[in-house]
């Protein structure tokens, strides 16, 4: 695997663009015409190469006003893509986003994969927006959770794949990673990694 | 007793698969790995397109999923 890194930016030459990454970069070049964004989760081990699919990619944004919202949704529309709720109309779906619920976002006419989209709740969510990675690949680039607070995250979940989604980074990323980042994620979520070797 | 001898085994050996597989990705070119890797996720999304399932079905079922795991 060839990584280039420096500060907040991660260059990743000559990957393979598969349909999910083609989906997510779609649409987060259309989002990103309203408000910045941050993906996390599973997709973040998948874009480095996990072998596991996923139909669903988590995204943040910060917390809208409703008529900045009736943007994101406009152009999400305009963009090709459609809202898997019944309630489909931009203040129906800001309803559920204020009451911290989840948005599905995919294709029009689609549903898998799809974009499950919130808003950032709280001061972990608000960091991983802050301190976005930028992930260049071939043919654009999509923002990312900075790499300790994702394996931190992953083990706090604890679920069998987020546990393995987190060996999985920490065994791609461990020569790259400083060590203060990664020992103050841990604290952060107050998990341990030795169990798995992760950790410095 | 054998039950969860088996299960942290189980648990072990895909452990295991993980830091062999990340060992693996780290030691080849991006092109060869994420064209693997590629083959499995595009399988995986062409599969989908065939599922059967309304949008409202779909939903339901990741409803229940959730439910499942809480």
């Amino acid at each position: 695997m060839d990584l280039r890194c420096s500060g907040n930016r991660i260059v990743v030459s000559g990957k393979y663009i598969t349909l999910l990454d083609r989906f997510v970069m779609d649409f987060v070049r259309t989002l990103e015409r309203e408000t910045p964004y941050v993906v996390v989760s599973g997709f973040v081990a998948i874009l480095f190469g996990r072998s596991r699919g996923t139909e669903d990619v988590d995204v943040l944004i910060p917390r809208l006003e409703p008529e900045d919202f009736a943007a994101v949704h406009e152009v999400l529309r305009r963009g090709g893509f459609g809202f898997l709720s019944e309630d489909d109309e931009a203040d129906d779906l800001y309803a559920m986003l204020a009451a911290n619920r989840a948005i599905r976002i995919a294709r029009t006419d689609e549903f898998i994969p799809n974009i499950e989209m919130k808003f950032a709740r709280d001061e972990v969510d608000r960091f991983v927006l802050r301190d976005r990675v930028d992930i260049e690949l071939p043919g654009g680039s999509i923002f990312i959770s900075p790499i300790p607070i994702q394996i931190a995250y992953n083990l706090y979940l604890g679920g069998r794949k987020d546990i393995e989604d987190a060996l999985y980074l920490w065994e791609i990323f461990r020569d790259d990673l400083d060590s203060g980042a990664m020992n103050a994620a841990l604290a952060q979520f107050g998990v341990r990694g030795d169990e798995y070797g992760i950790g410095i | 007793m054998e039950l969860e001898f088996d299960r942290v085994s189980h648990r072990n050996e895909r452990l295991a698969f993980v830091r062999r597989y990340a060992a693996w990705v780290k030691r080849v070119p991006n092109e060869e790995w994420s064209r693997q890797q590629g083959a499995l996720i595009d399988s995986f999304i062409e599969n989908t397109r065939n599922m059967p399932l309304t949008c409202r079905e779909y939903l339901d079922r990741v409803a229940d999923r959730r439910q499942d795991l809480r």
